[in-house]
This record gives structure tokens, C-alpha cells and sequence, in this order.
């Protein structure tokens, strides 16, 4: 390709010099049929396996035993299911796993922000419902809503 | 030549002098990062909206009485039976995605090219499963946002969306908390699964661009195909995004 073609340098600006970026398995190999790269595919067929398995038996505990188990049980299951899977998609298949130390943190650290979030938000929610007394709150049960009209 | 049989241990390298990148990654590939870590705040700010909205309501539609249709089966209830189908597509797609990116760190454009194949087939699947449920829920629903804001609507409409063991003494004495809830329940499913379906749309644009320059030799003639693994990143992020969506929407 001439290098007097106006998108190469530009391509040069986003893409860089690649002979000196990337290690391991984000480098450029030369054999797909080596056995480097057959264990690397061997690998990416694993984690499929993983999820499929994951999202299964997610399925079944919302079909047949989410109303049987305590609520917060389930949900925390479902939950620490979720960030299981999510955990796998980004570290084997969007490479992260395989990045520079620095470079993990550096996208890890800005999603703790949701912790914050998550419990602020729910938390504000759950007060909001308490607080307001034109709305029957979630704990209401039929008995409880029986002996307040016998009052 | 050399006799010496001397393994000397190589100094550690200080990546941050210059000259490189401290973090072994192109400018455009750490830009794609950055954008997705926006992009999953924006994500993250709707979810979490929504699990606010939900907490603010004493009663909450149940996924399992909302999500039981599959498509030719008429009104049997198959309760998250077609919401799995179209979360094993978007798994499959990615896995096809990360085959393409392997086949590209091998510079292997037959290979590169199949799979982007097939992930835009599996993109397109999912985009059909998508607008089937659309379809069949704004049949549900009457209409995809606003479809209960008439105060006069009668509580047959919605009470088959609730379990009635958690919901049924709100749904006899308040039926209106019970309709505010629905309302709310459908104007986020449609927001936040369409606010998604448009990245797939987009990421399935992407998907077709870079099969084409694929297919006419651009990136072998540059000599890497790392906008395959940049795509590729947007890709696996939007599978990402519907393991999210898939829990809070259909399992809690």
C-alpha cells in the first residue's frame, strides 16, 4: 500500500506501530493449525460450555424454584450467577484476562462507582415506599390488611 | 562465537519511560474500551433506574407471567423458555465473534471471514426473536410506551402480568398501584431491550463492514486485522450488556 494514501495515516494514528504492541496470545501468529491456537479455540469452546450451563441452570432455578426459595436467596444466587458470567465474558473472551496488569485495573476501577449506585438508588427506592403512606407497602399481607379493616 | 552458558534474567522494562504504549494496546483499542466503560454507565444508569422504580412500588409484575409465550405455541405457558433461546443465540454469536478474532491474530482471512458470518447470522437472529416479542408484548400491552395511563382501565387488563399469591389483595383493594406498576414494568422493558436491540443493530452494521473489507483484502494488506478484535470488543460487550438485561428483567 502507497504511503501517500490519506486514510494510512490516519489508520497509523488509531492503529500504531502493531510490530510493537501486543504479547502472547493477542500477537500475531502465523499457523492457525498449530497447537498454540487449536488449545486457545479449545479454550473459547470451554467458556461456551460454562455459560450455556450457567444460563441453564438459571432457567430452571427461575421455572421451578424461585418461588420455593427465600427471595433474597434466589436473588442473591442469580446475582453472583450474573457477575460469574459477565466475569468470564470479559476476561476470556474480550481478552481482557490477557492484557497488561495496568491496563485491567484501569478498566476494572471506574465500574466500582456501581456499588455505590446500586446500593444508594435501592436504597432510596426502599425508603421512598416506606415513607409514603398513600401506598400499601410490600410487606402487606392479606391477614395484616384484614385486621386493620376489623379495627 | 560464544561459550557462555550463562542465562542472564532480562531487567525488568519500565513500560512508562515513552517510546511505547505502557500498556501494550493501540490508541484505538483503548479508546473502544474507554467508549464501552461509558456505554456500560449508561447501561448501568437505566438498570439501576429501573431497580429503583421497582423498589418504589409495593407490587411488581412477575417475569414468569409476563414472559411465557413462544412463538406457533399458542397460549401455553412456557415461561422464559423463549428468553433462553435468544440468550444461547447471543452466546453462540459471541463465540463465533472470538473465533473470528483468534482467526485474525493468525491472519487468516478465510477463517476471519466465516465467522464474521456467522455472527452477523446469529446478530440477525436475535434482532427476529426481538421483534417477535415486541410484537407479541405490544399485543399484550396495546402499545409499547404509555399503554397504561387511562385510570379507567380495567384491572382485567393487567392482572394477568402479577402472581397473584404476592399480589392478588393489592390487585382486589389498589388496582391502580398495581397499574402504575405495569406501566412502569413495560415502559422500561421497552426503553432498556430497545435501547440494547439498537446496538445490535449497530454492532450487526459493524459486523457487515468489516466482512467486507475482510472479504476485499484490507486488513491482510495492512497486515493486521485489529479492527476485527475492536468490533469484536463491541460485540462481546453487547452479549455482555444482555446477561444484565436478561437478570433484571427476567430472573429477579
Amino acid at each position: 500500500m502507497s504511503a501517500h494514501h490519506g486514510s494510512d495515516s490516519i489508520q497509523h494514528l488509531y492503529e500504531g506501530d502493531q510490530s510493537k504492541l501486543y504479547s502472547g496470545v493477542m500477537a500475531h501468529h502465523s499457523d492457525i493449525n498449530s497447537s498454540e491456537s487449536k488449545q486457545q479455540v479449545k479454550k473459547i469452546w470451554k467458556v461456551f460450555w460454562i455459560l450455556l450451563v450457567i444460563t441453564l441452570v438459571e432457567v430452571m432455578l427461575g421455572m421451578y424454584f424461585s418461588h420455593a426459595m427465600p427471595k433474597a436467596l434466589i436473588n442473591f444466587v442469580f446475582l453472583a450467577l450474573t457477575v460469574l458470567k459477565a466475569g468470564y465474558i470479559v476476561s476470556i473472551f474480550m481478552h481482557l484476562g490477557d492484557e497488561f496488569r495496568g491496563f485491567i485495573v484501569t478498566v476494572l476501577v471506574p465500574l466500582f462507582l456501581f456499588v455505590w449506585f446500586i446500593i444508594a438508588f435501592l436504597a432510596d427506592g426502599f425508603f421512598w415506599l416506606r415513607m409514603n403512606n398513600s401506598s400499601p407497602s410490600r410487606g402487606d399481607t392479606v391477614k395484616e390488611q384484614v385486621q386493620h379493616a376489623k379495627k | 562465537m560464544s561459550h557462555s552458558t550463562v542465562v542472564t534474567a532480562e531487567p525488568k522494562e519500565n513500560l512508562w519511560i515513552g517510546g511505547r504504549s505502557p500498556f501494550n494496546v493501540s490508541y484505538g483499542k483503548m479508546m473502544m474500551w474507554f467508549f464501552l466503560l461509558s456505554d456500560a454507565l449508561t447501561f448501568g444508569a437505566l438498570l439501576i433506574s429501573y431497580g429503583t422504580t421497582r423498589f418504589f412500588s409495593a407490587v411488581w409484575p412477575d417475569p414468569n407471567e409476563v414472559f411465557k409465550a413462544f412463538p406457533f405455541m399458542g397460549h401455553a405457558s412456557l415461561p422464559l423458555l423463549f428468553v433462553s433461546l435468544m440468550t444461547f443465540i447471543l452466546i453462540m454469536s459471541s463465540v463465533t465473534m472470538v473465533l473470528a478474532v483468534h482467526a485474525g491474530h493468525y491472519g487468516d482471512k478465510k477463517n476471519v471471514a466465516k465467522w464474521l458470518l456467522w455472527t452477523i447470522i446469529g446478530g440477525i437472529c436475535f434482532l427476529a426473536c426481538q421483534a417477535w416479542e415486541w410484537t407479541h408484548l405490544h399485543g399484550e400491552v396495546g402499545a409499547l410506551w404509555g399503554g397504561f395511563t387511562d385510570p379507567a382501565t380495567p384491572v382485567e387488563r393487567f392482572a394477568h402480568f402479577f402472581n397473584h399469591h404476592n399480589a392478588g389483595h393489592i390487585l382486589a383493594t389498589q388496582p391502580e398501584v398495581a397499574m402504575k406498576a405495569t406501566h412502569n414494568f413495560f415502559n422500561y422493558f421497552f426503553t432498556i431491550t430497545g435501547f440494547h436491540g439498537g446496538h445490535v443493530t449497530s454492532g450487526v452494521v459493524f459486523n457487515i463492514l468489516i466482512l467486507v473489507n475482510t472479504v476485499n483484502g484490507v486488513y491482510e494488506r495492512r497486515g493486521h486485522y485489529e479492527m476485527v478484535e475492536k468490533i469484536g470488543l463491541y460485540w462481546h460487550f453487547v452479549d455482555l450488556v444482555w446477561v444484565f438485561v436478561f437478570t433484571c428483567f427476567y430472573l429477579l
